[in-house]
């Protein structure tokens, strides 16, 4: 599930370039789990195993399964169960960056581990409170963000995070943000929050990324871009900001008002300290989460 | 009076959410439906059409649900109103109720919600 911050983990760590993790990401579709990454995810296998079975299955057509069992690194049974067993899907994006040689298994598992410690997150990868843990997460990646709202706006950013999985997917990673930069928008969605708290939030993506945004959000395939695309990304957004403003009334008693969204394309917003933008990297693309504080 | 026979007014400015809504209703045998992309909208198509049902959403341009559900109910103090939205706040629901809403659904829509609802409101 936390696949979306262990993309942002690395680049924080510096392991990889945005570019490299962007093309990790795209490569996600069409990517399976090795057996490998899953013994030594279950700390059955060591990376220089892994990549002696590697080196052996050049010489022979054996799978790397039956010579992980010859050699006596892993059991029939083993290999059975780590094959049927649920992974977290993080192990995925690292085993893509290893294969594409930007760091070695080593550099891998140590990453792994160091993520799961400084994320405290089980082993399995399933947290026990969803919530507290993709709140403490966002804290950590908005570390740097000041701003009187910043509670009311960590609120927002959480709850979008469980929007995204909730009606998009998990597999997402979430960049972490960049703030004060201009913004030019692509195909984009908008809605004003009004009241004690204020802001606008934009979601924007290009044509061809709002169609599968759209197919998954309505689970329905659109084939191009048209009205109904259009609408799922104002459908979101108003959803989105309908729940936040439930929220906020039931935990501060903050009553906020919402304006009817509308969508269109080529917005430039101009760099402000008040603009905070997300990108959810997604296998099908990107999509801009653009928060501007109106307070 | 069964759904099939009934009129229903669907009042949304997402033309997704009308359909997402109109097809739920469809799985139950409504047929005849009538659509209205604002408030104001709506409440004129009420008094053209005269429907049997009408759902309404509260965040929509021009003029909002709720002054729409006002407005329908001057005109006819028993029209069902239900209110469709996202913005399920207590102060919402309270302000829709008082306007003389009939019930209040949350979005995400669910379809256990709208059988209910429909259950009570037809004959099966």
């Amino acid at each position: 599930m936390f696949i979306q911050f262990f993309g942002g983990y690395l680049l924080s760590k510096g392991v990889v370039t945005p570019e490299q993790l962007v093309k990790a990401i795209e490569k996600e579709a069409t990517s399976h789990i090795k057996l490998g990454t899953l013994a030594m995810h279950a700390s059955l296998m060591t990376p220089i195993q892994i990549e002696e079975i590697k080196i052996a299955q050049t010489h022979t057509d054996k799978r790397f399964g039956e010579l992980c069992v010859e050699k006596g690194y892993l059991t029939d049974e083993q290999v059975t169960q780590l094959l049927s067993e649920q992974y977290p899907k993080y192990l995925l994006l690292g085993q893509i960056l290893t294969d594409e040689g930007v760091f070695d298994h080593e550099t891998f598992q140590m990453l792994v581990n160091d993520y799961i410690t400084e994320s405290c997150i089980d082993k399995d990868g399933i947290p026990e409170e969803d919530n507290i843990m993709i709140h403490a997460m966002l804290t950590d990646y908005c570390r740097d963000i000041h701003s009187s709202n910043k509670e009311y706006l960590m609120e927002y950013l959480t709850l979008m995070v469980n929007n995204l999985i909730r009606f998009i997917g998990a597999d997402f990673t979430l960049m972490p943000p960049v703030n004060n930069i201009d913004c030019h928008t692509a195909h984009y969605s908008t809605q004003k929050v009004t009241g004690p708290f204020k802001l606008d939030s934009v979601i924007d993506m290009d044509e061809d990324i709002a169609v599968m945004f759209a197919s998954r959000y309505v689970n329905e395939m659109f084939e191009s871009f048209d009205e109904y695309v259009q609408a799922s990304m104002e459908d979101f957004l108003n959803l989105h900001n309908g729940l936040f403003t439930v929220n906020i009334s039931n935990s501060y008693s903050v009553e906020l008002q919402l304006e009817a969204p509308y969508s269109g394309t080529d917005l430039d917003i101009p760099a402000s300290e008040n603009v905070f933008v997300f990108q959810a990297l997604y296998p099908f693309g990107t999509v801009n989460i653009i928060i501007t504080d109106q307070n | 009076m069964l759904i099939k026979d009934a009129k229903i007014l669907i009042g949304d400015d997402s033309i997704l959410a009308r359909k997402q809504l109109k097809d739920v209703l469809a799985s139950f045998g409504a047929v005849n439906f009538v659509d209205a992309v604002n408030g104001k909208e709506a409440v004129e198509k009420y008094i053209a059409e005269k429907p049997d049902l009408v759902f309404l959403d509260i965040v929509m341009p021009i003029k909002d649900g709720i002054s729409a559900v006002k407005e329908i109910i001057a005109e006819n103090p028993q029209a069902f109103i239900v209110i469709v939205s996202s913005v399920g706040t207590q102060q919402q629901l309270k302000a829709a109720i008082e306007a003389g809403a009939k019930d209040f659904v949350q979005k995400p829509l669910k379809e256990e919600q709208i059988k209910a609802l429909i259950s009570n409101r037809f004959d099966s």
